[in-house]
């Protein structure tokens, strides 16, 4: 079963599209990126499978099904415009919204005070929201999104105003929902986290899918059959000009990019540089999901 | 019905939180026990003041010069002032001296609090003089002389009168009023009556427009805080709009039922006995019914304000026009009250912005026909339902929309695109 089927699904405001015709499905289990630049439509999406607003046109489900307010409990959702009541507790705060997703008084008191724990934030349970830091009180928000144990869990920019080590601890916490068999739907900017966490992406671009299925598949199909050499010793790149076959040379980070000529055998420039260097790395050169995005987003409007 | 087929358990425990939240405001506390305490105690503390300083017992001493007052060897006065403080008797005894030197040392050495000369031309002047020490403190003169016209007119027409007419010649006249109704009955109205017809019925005009807008008001406060602070779009991925709004509504208006309960308990409390009034239970009774119905037709719309305007301020400028329509009656009070079948009245009474606090008002002052009652409950009950369905509809559509408020015309244009 799908934990979510988008089919032919349009939105559009005051004569503007802003999704079209998306079709996607979210495997349950899985960590899955909604990545796009601003304005691509993100948060319209996620909108419209919390039925907040109505699709114009088009089919979504949840579970399997259209959303109904049993399943609305069983989602968890971050937003990216982040609010919380400024002038009530936290406690108070955290148990009355998992209240609203139907969960017990009781139970959402144990559930608040072992999530606050788990975060560093149990000594300021008692105190209100406009009396924590910025940090802090993203990891809250982050908190009412995962407090009453959803299943499918949305989190739009949740690592947007946290330092590195709020940032490694959120992510701990996406990783252990995900191996815990709950689905993970991330939208966000930072493509470096989302090529490290997501099982498969859907790019949006201007309310249109630009790109769609698993981070290995996409890096691949965009790979351009370059090769990443490293070196033992820096001095050996002069060697690479000795070789046949190779088109074009790029430093990267640490390593060399080499493009071969068309027909050129792979194996053949290996052996060649074994003869000549001591060779610390050799693989085929995949681009990050960054520079597609990058690349994709430049396409599309250069059209 | 909007209302009956929304409520589920979301919108309790909306209703719980609204309410308990509210409930905790300062402002709130404020308005329910300290402006009530506050109102009781101008009224009551002066009269407390006054029965303490006349509570305590006293010796008076007397020289009768005429030799034919009859003082009684001790008065026992009842309370003067209102409340049941005030009610504590207390003595005044007499005490007889031959001279005026024996009195005033009688009164330098305390033994007595004051003394009475009733001169020899008393019949001639009607002079009585009252001789105090400068420290005391209380000088019972007012009360006293009352007592003493009562003893003056027993010395004089004991035994010459029968006792009707001595009776009458202390208490000569008692005026009462009576109205004649369009049906030629004629009914008693003494202070209780006036007060009873004209300040009670203002009083709970005024009651009940304050607590459905500060009740109203709080929901305006909370949607566009909600709204502004962005948590509505963590509220909104748990609970429908509708269930939303009818949990708000809910627990607000406990909020205010819980305010004018209160209220009108003070009035019935303080009221019993600092004025002889009397509530009748089913003008209580109408009168909340007004609260409810008002205060649904009022908070649904703050809450289709709150949703469409950006800001808390921006929000309170817009729900300051709905108010001032609302505090007509409140202006036209007085032609209301004197004249409570005038076409105006009327229609102030059954038009849904104005008809809670002045139809209470007319019910007051006279008789309105049952069927006017149930027309504006009608009118009020269709008000609230067509005012919900448009809030819900703007609550849907403009909670999460941020920015530009939008215009008149696109406002009108979601409404009914909604509706489809």
């Amino acid at each position: 079963m799908h934990a979510l089927e988008f089919e032919g699904v349009s939105k559009s405001f005051a004569e503007k599209n802003v999704i079209r015709d998306i079709s996607f499905s979210v495997e349950q289990g899985e960590i899955f990126g909604l990545l796009g630049p601003n304005g691509a439509g993100k948060t319209t999406l996620i909108r419209l499978l919390l039925d907040i607003i109505k699709p114009d046109s088009g089919e979504i489900r949840v579970f399997g099904d259209f959303l109904s307010a049993a399943a609305k409990d069983r989602i968890g959702y971050l937003p990216e415009e982040r609010g919380l009541y400024r002038k009530t507790k936290l406690l108070d705060m955290l148990v009355y919204l998992a209240q609203l997703k139907n969960v017990n008084r009781k139970e959402a008191q144990a559930n608040a005070e072992s999530l606050l724990k788990s975060l560093d934030l149990y000594e300021h349970r008692g105190k209100k929201v406009e009396e924590l830091s910025k940090g802090m009180q993203q990891k809250i928000q982050f908190l009412s999104a995962v407090i009453h144990e959803p299943e499918l869990i949305i989190l739009d920019e949740p690592f947007s105003g946290l330092d590195p080590v709020s940032t490694k601890a959120v992510k701990d916490k996406i990783l252990e929902y995900r191996n815990a068999g709950k689905t993970v739907i991330l939208s966000t900017h930072m493509m470096e986290q989302a090529q490290k966490l997501c099982d498969r992406i859907l790019m949006l671009n201007k309310g249109e899918r630009v790109l769609y299925g698993t981070v290995a598949g996409i890096r691949k199909e965009h790979g351009k059959n370059s090769l990443l050499v490293e070196f033992a010793e820096k001095r050996s790149l002069r060697i690479l000009q000795e070789i046949p076959g190779i088109r074009k040379i790029s430093w990267r980070e640490e390593a060399v990019e080499i493009l071969p000529e068309e027909g050129t055998n792979v194996q053949g420039i290996l052996q060649e540089l074994m003869l000549r260097a001591e060779i610390l790395r050799f693989e085929q050169a995949l681009p990050s999901l960054n520079e597609i995005f990058i690349e994709t987003v430049e396409s599309v409007s250069g059209e | 019905m909007f209302l009956v087929s929304k409520f589920s358990g979301k919108t309790f425990i909306v209703a719980r939180h609204e309410f308990l939240k509210t409930i905790r405001r300062k402002e709130f506390l404020f308005m329910t026990f300290a402006f009530p305490l506050l109102l009781a105690g101008i009224a009551i503390i002066p009269s407390l003041l006054a029965s303490t300083t006349s509570a305590e017992d006293q010796r008076v001493g007397y020289i009768d010069m005429t030799g034919s007052f009859d003082f009684p060897e001790s008065l026992t006065r009842e309370g003067f002032s209102v409340g049941p403080l005030g009610a504590k008797p207390s003595t005044i005894e007499f005490v007889r001296y031959e001279e005026s030197s024996e009195a005033r040392e009688a009164l330098q050495s305390g033994q007595i609090s004051s003394y009475l000369i009733v001169p020899a031309d008393f019949l001639e002047t009607g002079v009585i003089e009252l001789y105090a020490s400068e420290k005391e403190m209380s000088v019972p003169g007012a009360e006293l002389s009352v007592e003493l016209s009562n003893i003056a007119i027993n010395s004089l027409l004991k035994d010459r009168v029968d006792e009707p007419v001595l009776q009458r010649v202390k208490d000569p006249v008692n005026l009462k009023l009576y109205n004649v109704g369009d049906n030629g009955e004629s009914s008693e109205q003494g202070i209780a009556e006036i007060l009873a017809s004209f300040g009670l019925p203002f009083l709970m005009a005024f009651l009940l427009f304050f607590s459905i807008f500060s009740a109203s008001g709080y929901l305006l406060r909370g949607v566009a805080e909600e709204k502004e602070n962005r948590i509505m779009e963590v509220l909104l991925s748990s609970v429908t709009p509708s269930e939303l709004l009818t949990g708000k509504v809910m627990g607000l208006g406990a909020v205010g039922l819980l305010q004018i309960v209160v209220w009108l308990s003070v009035i019935f409390l303080g009221g019993g006995y600092a004025l002889p009034v009397d509530l009748e239970p089913v003008l209580l009774l109408i009168a909340l019914i007004y609260f409810l119905l008002g205060f649904l037709f009022f908070a649904s719309m703050m809450a289709g304000v709150g949703a469409v305007t950006g800001s808390l301020q921006e929000s309170q400028q817009v729900a300051g026009i709905f108010t001032f329509v609302a505090v007509f009656p409140l202006i036209f009070m007085q032609l209301i009250l004197t004249n409570p079948d005038s076409p105006l009245s009327v229609f102030l009474s059954l038009f849904p912005f104005t008809s809670p606090a002045s139809m209470l008002a007319r019910m007051g002052t006279s008789e309105v026909p049952i069927y006017q009652i149930l027309l504006s409950f009608l009118i009020l009950f269709v008000s609230i339902h067509g005012v919900l369905l448009v809030s819900s509809r703007l609550f849907r559509t403009y909670l999460l929309m941020y920015g530009k408020r939008p215009g008149i015309k696109e406002i009108w244009k979601n409404i009914r695109e909604a509706g489809r």
